[in-house]
C-alpha cells in the first residue's frame, strides 16, 4: 500500500500531464529497474477469507449451540432425506418405465388393429368383394354387343383458314371502337378484331 | 516343503491360466450371453400394388399363444386348459398334457387373429403368453378358397421367406434389413439404463408396383375357372400382356390355392403352370413359322401352295389335323385353317438354319427371363442335332417344349410391330422404374411382316378356327390363332391334348395380347369326336370372355374401319 502511495505521490510531483500516461507505459515502468526487485520478492501468501458456509455454520452453531449429538442427528437426517429423495426418484423412474411398457404394448395393439383395418379396407375394394356386393344389389355388367361407327366430321379441319369475313359494322362504330381500343388498350378486343 | 509349495502354486497358476487364457473366448461369450440383451427389430416387408395402385398384399399382425407350465400351479391347470380350449378351439386334453409336462415353454396355438388374442388377454391367465408375429395377407380370388393371383404372387412362410412367385423372386428387396437393439441386463433381467446401447434401425422393404391389373386378373380367374369346368379339363392358365411394354396384365391358373392358408394346401398346387410347366404349343407356333418365312421373303400371305393333306419328311408321313386334301391354298388359308403341311412347306422354303435362327429371334430357345421365380425351360437341341422330322414337327408346334411366357412373348412380336418386348411383372421397385423398360426393344421381324401376319391372324377369327373368340363389335378388328397338341407320355403321343388360343385386340392398335392354355380337356362328346377337345372349342371361348371384360374395363373401342 505504501508503495502504491509512493508511486502516487511521485506521479503527482512529476507532472500533471503524466496522469494521462497510457497503461502500456505504466507497464513498462513496472518492468523497469524497480520491477526486477518486485519480481524477485517472495510471493506473499494471500490472506484467506472465510467462506459463507463456514461463517453461516459458525453463526448457526453459535446461536443454536448444537451439541455433538445434534450434529449426528443432523447428519442422519440429511442422509434420510437423501434416501427418501432417491427412493422417490427411483419410484418415479419405475412408474415411468411401467407406463412406457404399457404404452408400448398399447401401441403394438393399435398397430395390429390398424393393420387389420387396412386389410379390411383393401378387401372391401377387392374385385371379388365388389362383385359380390354388386350381385347382392342386383347389378349386372352389360357387355356392349355392338359399336356405332363414328360419323365423319362436318367441318373440314384440314382446310386452309382463308381470309377473315368482312366487318359489317358501320364505319362510325368501327372508328369509335378503334378509338376506345387505342385508349383502353384491350388486347383481347384487338386480337379478336385481327382474327 | 518349498518344492511342495511350488508344485501347489504351479497347479493353481496352470489352472488359472487354463481358465483365463485357453477358455477366455468361450467364457467371455457365455458371459456376454448372460448379461447382453440382443433384441431384433424386424423390418416391415414391402407391400405389393397393381398398376392402379390397388394393394394386393397387406402385412397383418397375428398372434401365437404359448404356456410356461412351471408358472401354473397344479390347481389352476384345469381352469387354464378350459379357457385356452374355449377361446382358441384347441383340444383341452392335449393342453392338459402340455401343462402337466416338465417343459418350460410350449406353443398352444399359432397365428390366430387379433380378436382371439384380445379375448385371451382379457382372461389374464397365469403362465400364458402371447407372441406377435407378422403375416402376409392376400386378397380373395375369384374362386372360393383361393386368393387373387396366388400363383404369381407366391406366399411367405412363417420365417418371413418368400416361397414362390414374386415373393420369392424379390425376397431381398421386399424383406428389407432387420435392425437390432443391443444393451446390457442385470441378474434380474432388468435393462441397465446407463450401460452401452447399440441401436441399429431396420431398413424396411421396398414396395413393388406391378404391371398387373387386379380387375382383369379377377376376370381372368373367373372366366378360366368357368371354362375349365365346362371343358372338364385337368387345369388351365391365362396370361395377358401389354403388347408395347411386355408388362403382364393378368396371370391366372386353375386350380389355384389360398395363399393365406398355405400350410394347409396341397404342395402340388404351388406349382405355377404359367412359368413352371412346359408344353408343346401346337399350331400357335405357325404364327412364328410363317412370320419368319414371310420376313425372309420366301413366302407371302397370298403365296399359293398345294396341300394334299400329308407330307413325308425324314421318313415320316405327317398329316394335317383333318387328313384332308386341301388342294391349292394360299398361306392366309393355311393359317386360318391351321394346316400342318403348309407350315412345314414354309419352314422348308426358309431352310433349317434360317428357321432355327427364327426360333432364337422369337425367344423360344432360351428362358424368357421373366422376373418370377421358378421358370422352367427345356432347351432345344442345337441346329445340327435336330433331325428333319423334328424341324418339320417344330414348324407346327410339336416336338418343341415352351412355357407360356415364352410363347406369348413370341406371338406378341407380331402385335408389337415386329419388336420383342421383354416380359416382366414388376413395373417399379419403390420409386425406381424397372430398367427393362428403359432398354430399346429388339426388332425380330420387320413392321411390314408384322402387319402382314396381323392381317392373316385377323382372317383366323373371321374365316377360320378362331370364330368362337369373336368379341362383339371387334369381329373385324381382332386377331387369333388356335393350337392343339397331343401330350406325349414315355415318348408316345396320347389322346390327351394341350389346347390353346392366342390373340390380340384391336388388331391395328393392340391393347393386349392374351394366351389361354387348357390342359387335358374332355369336352362333352369328345369321347366320340376327339376334335371337340380342340383349342377353338375349349380355349377360344375363355379368351373371348376375358377379352370382353378387358374391353369394358379399359373402354377399348374398335379401330375405325
Amino acid at each position: 500500500m505504501a508503495r502504491s502511495a509512493g508511486w502516487g505521490v511521485a506521479n503527482q510531483q512529476i507532472d500533471e500531464a503524466n496522469v494521462l500516461t497510457s497503461t502500456r507505459i505504466l507497464t513498462r515502468r513496472r518492468l523497469g529497474p524497480n520491477a526486477a526487485a518486485h519480481a524477485s520478492a517472495p510471493p506473499r501468501r494471500r490472506r484467506r477469507t472465510r467462506g459463507f458456509v463456514q461463517v453461516a455454520s459458525a453463526v448457526a452453531q453459535e446461536r443454536l449451540r448444537v451439541s455433538v449429538f445434534g450434529h449426528a442427528y443432523l447428519g442422519v437426517g440429511a442422509v434420510v432425506i437423501c434416501l427418501l429423495f432417491y427412493l422417490a426418484i427411483a419410484a418415479q423412474i419405475t412408474q415411468s418405465s411401467y407406463d412406457i411398457s404399457r404404452l408400448q404394448q398399447k401401441q403394438s395393439q393399435l398397430l395390429a388393429e390398424q393393420d387389420q383395418l387396412r386389410y379390411q379396407e383393401v378387401t372391401l375394394h377387392a374385385p371379388a368383394q365388389v362383385q359380390q356386393q354388386a350381385a347382392q344389389s342386383g347389378m349386372q355388367r352389360v357387355v356392349p354387343s355392338s359399336y356405332v361407327a363414328g360419323q365423319e366430321v362436318a367441318v373440314d379441319l384440314g382446310a386452309p383458314v382463308g381470309a377473315s369475313p368482312a366487318d359489317s359494322a358501320p364505319l362510325w362504330q368501327r372508328a369509335v371502337a378503334a378509338f376506345f381500343n387505342a385508349v383502353a388498350g384491350t388486347r383481347e378486343v384487338m386480337a379478336a378484331t385481327r382474327k | 516343503m518349498f518344492v511342495v509349495a511350488m508344485v501347489l502354486a504351479g497347479m493353481v497358476w496352470s489352472r488359472l491360466m487354463y481358465w483365463q487364457v485357453a477358455e477366455h473366448g468361450r467364457l467371455s461369450l457365455a458371459a456376454q450371453q448372460q448379461f447382453r440383451d440382443f433384441e431384433k427389430l424386424p423390418a416391415i416387408r414391402g407391400a405389393v400394388f397393381d398398376r392402379n395402385l390397388t394393394q394386393l398384399v397387406v402385412n397383418t399382425t397375428v398372434y401365437s399363444a404359448f404356456v410356461s407350465p412351471d408358472q401354473i400351479t397344479q390347481g389352476r391347470r384345469d381352469t387354464v386348459a378350459s379357457a385356452l380350449a374355449s377361446v382358441l378351439g384347441v383340444d383341452k386334453g392335449s393342453v392338459m398334457t402340455t401343462l402337466s409336462s416338465n417343459v418350460k415353454f410350449a406353443y398352444i396355438a399359432r397365428r390366430f387373429a387379433k380378436a382371439k388374442a384380445d379375448q385371451l388377454r382379457a382372461l389374464k391367465l397365469p403362465g400364458v403368453g402371447l407372441q406377435e408375429e407378422m403375416q402376409r395377407s392376400y386378397l380373395p380370388g375369384a374362386e372360393a378358397g383361393t386368393t387373387l393371383a396366388s400363383d404369381l404372387l407366391g406366399f411367405v412362410n412363417w420365417n418371413g421367406d418368400g416361397q414362390s412367385g414374386l415373393e420369392m423372386k424379390y425376397q431381398k428387396l421386399l424383406a428389407g434389413t432387420p435392425g437390432y437393439i443391443s444393451s446390457y441386463r442385470d441378474l434380474a433381467n432388468n435393462e441397465i439404463v446407463l450401460g452401452t446401447h447399440t441401436n441399429v434401425n431396420p431398413v424396411n422393404g421396398s414396395d413393388l408396383v406391378l404391371t398387373l391389373d387386379a380387375n382383369i386378373q379377377f376376370a381372368a380367374e373367373q372366366a378360366l375357372a368357368a371354362g375349365i369346368k365346362t371343358d372338364n379339363a385337368e387345369s388351365g392358365s391365362v396370361l395377358i400382356m401389354d403388347p408395347s411394354t411386355g408388362g403382364i396384365v393378368a396371370w391366372a391358373d386353375y386350380p389355384s390355392y389360398n395363399a393365406n392358408d398355405f400350410n394347409h394346401t396341397d404342395p402340388a398346387l404351388f406349382k405355377d403352370n404359367v412359368v413352371s410347366y412346359v408344353y408343346e404349343p401346337g399350331s400357335v407356333m405357325k404364327v412364328v413359322t410363317l412370320s419368319g418365312a414371310i420376313n425372309a421373303g420366301v413366302i407371302a400371305p397370298d403365296t399359293v401352295i398345294n396341300d394334299p393333306g400329308v407330307l413325308s419328311v425324314g421318313g415320316y408321313r405327317i398329316y394335317d389335323w383333318d387328313r384332308r386334301n386341301h388342294g391349292n391354298v394360299d398361306y392366309t388359308y393355311v393359317l386360318a385353317h391351321s394346316l400342318n403341311v403348309g407350315a412345314m412347306k414354309a419352314m422348308l422354303a426358309e431352310g433349317h438354319d434360317a428357321f432355327y435362327k427364327n426360333l432364337q429371334a422369337f425367344g423360344l430357345t432360351q428362358p424368357s427371363g421373366i422376373d418370377v421365380a421358378g421358370e422352367t425351360f427345356v432347351p432345344l437341341p442345337s441346329a445340327s442335332q435336330m433331325g428333319d422330322s423334328q424341324y418339320a414337327t417344330t414348324s407346327f408346334g410339336q416336338g418343341i417344349d415352351v412355357n407360356m411366357v415364352q410363347m406369348l412373348a413370341a406371338v406378341n412380336v407380331v402385335a408389337n410391330g415386329g419388336k420383342y418386348a421383354p416380359p416382366h411383372v414388376v413395373d417399379r421397385v419403390g420409386t425406381q422404374i424397372n430398367p427393362l423398360l428403359l432398354q430399346p426393344q429388339r426388332q425380330v421381324i420387320s413392321p411390314d411382316t408384322a402387319a402382314k401376319m396381323t392381317a392373316m391372324m385377323e382372317q383366323v377369327v373371321q374365316n377360320g378356327s378362331g370364330s368362337l373368340a369373336r368379341v362383339p363389335g371387334f369381329q373385324k378388328d381382332q386377331t387369333g390363332k388356335t393350337g392343339s397338341s397331343q401330350i406325349p407320355v414315355n415318348g408316345q403321343y396320347t389322346q390327351d391334348v394341350w389346347t390353346s388360343y392366342v390373340g390380340f385386340l384391336p388388331a391395328q392398335h393392340p391393347r393386349f395380347t392374351m394366351l389361354v392354355v387348357v390342359r387335358k380337356p374332355h369336352y362333352p362328346g369328345s369321347d366320340r369326336d376327339w376334335t371337340l377337345n380342340d383349342g377353338y372349342l375349349t380355349a377360344a371361348p375363355i379368351w373371348k370372355t376375358i377379352a370382353q371384360n378387358i374391353v369394358v374395363n379399359w373402354h377399348i373401342t374398335p379401330d375405325p374401319s
